[in-house]
């Protein structure tokens, strides 16, 4: 039968139950700034009824636990645009530095190829002219350190996305063992389907890092978590973490190895490491394959208009430019061969005065290489690819920005600590608390009335 | 649906946004370039390569124009000298031919004829900043010296060849004939006439005086045939350097359209984008403080 003992247990319920919601509500408005804090809300359910001789009396609530509101979808969706994000980005910030070696600064190449073309149509006005041929000389030696320059900026970003490869790995092998440790935490602490609450709010953070530096795929297990690379490596399986290692390869370059040993460099995409990855092994080797190429082939059909002349010496012309057999380092290593102007090959017919081979050298300058282009178009090309490159890298990143931004409002309007929200409740638990305590005073009076019933002495 | 209670990424990312569009747009009002790096526009940064390159040679190509065009002039009044001296001999030949001077008048003629092939080869030997004019392309040493074996008292050192200087890139101009062509062609040699003329007038017989004489005039006409190619070449020089300076009008507008920002328009934007900028930022600070406890009382 119900009595006042009854509700008095109701009441003390009731207190709890607004205690444990206030607790709550609290630790909301304290995390409010917690990255990756997900709002928990207290879940309560009413007692069964009891009938006790017909008599039907509630049975009060019970707390079952807190429940954290979380979007796991959501979730995967925003690691695979934060991969492409920041794969994005690092390919960008790469190729802004790449780019400031094709923009106009009068080092680049297009600033250099000017003054020896120039100084070559001032050597057919004046070709006895000694100032005339320093200048050309000058001009050939300025082309050669622009080359050089060019490329050596080229190979110091591709070993810096180098140096960007082995510390990314590194520091997904630290994330990869702290996730397995919460697996670990989580598969200990929390019965299996239910809710890791904060372990899984700080294993969530952690993947969301991770695959700021790779994108990765996770599935959930019964052990915990399982991440792999896109391409299937494994990297945590429960409380299991594999390392990735990193080894020089026959390029030079550090190759990334699963735990196993096998290169999975080429299969790996997304993140600052697939960024780095393909800036270092397609986007410069690109650009280094077009300036190599240019160098070489201007520098033989250089060479071979000067071996068309004769020099102020009276001397067949020699090689102008000194650039490494075969294409590659060809840009790195090309330099002026010949010590003075007087070793131009400014003759045709051998005689001092003419300047017949003048419009030889010229041509080397505007007549196609065997690439199909002048040297001028081959520049503007890689230019452009350079300029487009970074263009699109950069679009990329402000694209997926905007809607990795729209994902991360989603999941915030799911599990973001909301203040108005967490005020609202507080005076609500409050008035419930208020109210439950009232009723514990209420039973108390009702119980000093129920005692004075037989007693003339007041209680 | 639930909204979304934390407005501090949305408003960061805002805020960035119009940061960066205040930015390019200040950027692009104090350098007055749109394209300062390839990426900002791929495709002009790519055609700026070929007209800085294309700039560089149409300025040289005038000032090759420039030199040229004085060397052209300098030969070319050196043989306008080179003609008035012919006619000078002609004259001198004609009053030796005409039968009433005697022995010593010829031969104060033949001194003067001997005179003024003396001042053609000086003209001969004109050189212009160095460079001798008509040696062919042996012009460092001068073409003509004395020479008491040749029948002319002087033999050629040149050559046949010509230089051409370029002026455009398709467009090269010869700018010199060799002394082999000019005065001592074996058709016409005009040294050669003016020596035989001296012979003819020390030897004093009035109808090879005549004829040397004829032989002389002919050189005229022939070194005013000659003359037609430096006019030629400074005609085409002219008309090379006005094309040469529409040129370079059209590469700088060309230039200016790729990379130049168009002031006004920048300006505007550079105005716009301060007004959305102050905007954006006047709405975080009045939302970003806004929260239900600003209008609940403290609990007593």
């Amino acid at each position: 039968m119900g009595g006042l003992t009854t509700s008095l247990l109701i009441g003390v319920q009731g207190l709890e139950a607004s205690q444990a919601a206030l607790d709550a509500t609290s630790n909301n408005i304290s995390n409010s700034n917690t990255p990756g804090y997900t709002r928990e809300v207290p879940q309560f359910s009413s007692d069964a009824e009891t009938d006790i001789g017909g008599t039907i009396s509630g049975g009060g609530v019970t707390l079952d636990g807190l429940q954290s509101v979380r979007d796991e979808l959501l979730n995967l969706q925003i690691q695979q645009q934060t991969s492409q994000q920041s794969s994005a980005d690092a390919q960008s910030s790469s190729l802004s530095q790449i780019q400031t070696l094709f923009s106009t600064t009068g080092e680049d190449l297009a600033s250099t190829l000017t003054p020896l073309s120039t100084s070559l149509q001032q050597l057919s006005a004046s070709p006895s002219s000694a100032s005339a041929q320093q200048g050309v000389l000058a001009a050939g030696e300025n082309l050669a350190r622009s080359f050089n320059s060019t490329a050596s900026g080229l190979v110091s970003a591709q070993s810096s996305a180098d140096q960007q490869v082995t510390q990314t790995v590194s520091q997904i092998n630290t994330l990869s063992q702290q996730i397995a440790t919460l697996n670990t935490q989580i598969a200990e602490t929390v019965p299996p389907g239910q809710d890791g609450g904060t372990l899984q709010d700080q294993r969530d953070q952690l993947v969301q890092q991770l695959s700021q530096l790779t994108s990765v795929s996770v599935t959930q297990s019964s052990t915990g978590e399982v991440i792999t690379t896109g391409n299937g490596t494994p990297l945590v399986m429960g409380g299991q973490s594999f390392n990735l290692q990193t080894a020089t390869g026959t390029n030079g370059m550090q190759q990334v190895l699963d735990a196993n040993g096998s290169n999975i460099t080429s299969t790996i995409t997304g993140g600052q490491l697939g960024g780095a990855i393909q800036v270092r092994d397609t986007t410069i080797p690109g650009y280094l394959n077009s300036l190599n190429t240019l160098a070489s082939q201007f520098a033989t059909a250089f060479n071979t208009a000067q071996t068309q002349g004769t020099d102020s010496n009276g001397n067949a012309g020699q090689a102008f430019f000194t650039v490494p057999s075969g294409t590659t380092g060809a840009a790195a290593g090309i330099s002026v061969a010949l010590t003075s102007g007087s070793q131009i090959a400014i003759s045709s017919d051998g005689s001092a005065g003419s300047n017949g081979n003048v419009a030889n050298l010229s041509a080397a300058l505007t007549n196609t290489l065997p690439s199909g282009q002048t040297p001028a178009n081959a520049y503007a090309n890689l230019v452009f690819a350079v300029g487009n490159d970074a263009s699109n890298a950069s679009a990329q990143s402000t694209a997926i920005g905007q809607s990795l931004l729209q994902l991360t409002n989603q999941q915030s309007s799911v599990s973001g600590v909301s203040l108005d929200e967490e005020t609202t409740n507080l005076i609500r638990f409050q008035t419930a608390y208020e109210a439950a305590a009232r009723i514990i005073s209420t039973v108390q009076a009702l119980s000093t009335v129920t005692l004075d019933m037989g007693s003339a002495q007041s209680y | 649906m639930r909204v979304n209670p934390n407005l501090v990424p949305d408003i960061l990312a805002d805020l960035n946004q119009s940061q960066q569009t205040l930015n390019t747009a200040l950027q692009e009002v104090s350098t007055g370039k749109s394209v300062t790096q390839p990426s900002d526009n791929p495709a002009a940064a790519a055609a700026m390569v070929q007209n800085t390159i294309e700039t560089g040679n149409v300025d040289q190509y005038t000032q090759n124009v420039t030199s040229v065009l004085s060397t052209v002039q300098t030969a070319d009044s050196a043989l306008s000298n080179v003609v008035s001296s012919l006619t000078q001999a002609v004259s001198l030949g004609t009053e030796g031919a005409n039968g009433t001077n005697n022995t010593s008048n010829l031969q104060a003629l033949a001194e003067q004829v001997q005179g003024i092939l003396t001042s053609v080869v000086n003209q001969a030997n004109t050189s212009y900043g160095g460079t001798y004019l008509f040696g062919g392309t042996a012009s460092t040493q001068p073409p003509y010296t004395a020479d008491s074996s040749s029948s002319s008292g002087y033999t050629y050192n040149g050559n046949n060849d010509t230089n051409s200087v370029a002026v455009g890139d398709q467009t090269s101009v010869a700018i010199n004939l060799p002394g082999s062509q000019l005065f001592s062609n074996a058709a016409t040699n005009v040294l050669g006439t003016l020596s035989s003329l001296v012979s003819a007038l020390q030897s004093g017989n009035s109808s090879t005086i005549s004829s040397a004489t004829t032989a002389v005039s002919s050189a005229i006409d022939y070194v005013n045939q000659q003359r037609v190619f430096y006019g030629n070449a400074e005609t085409q020089l002219n008309s090379q350097e006005s094309y040469l300076q529409q040129e370079t009008v059209s590469l700088t507008s060309q230039a200016s359209s790729l990379v130049d920002v168009n002031m006004t328009q920048a300006a505007t934007e550079l105005s716009q984008a301060e007004t959305a900028n102050s905007a954006a930022l006047a709405a975080a600070a009045k939302v970003l403080p806004n929260s239900l406890i600003n209008y609940l009382g403290i609990p007593s």
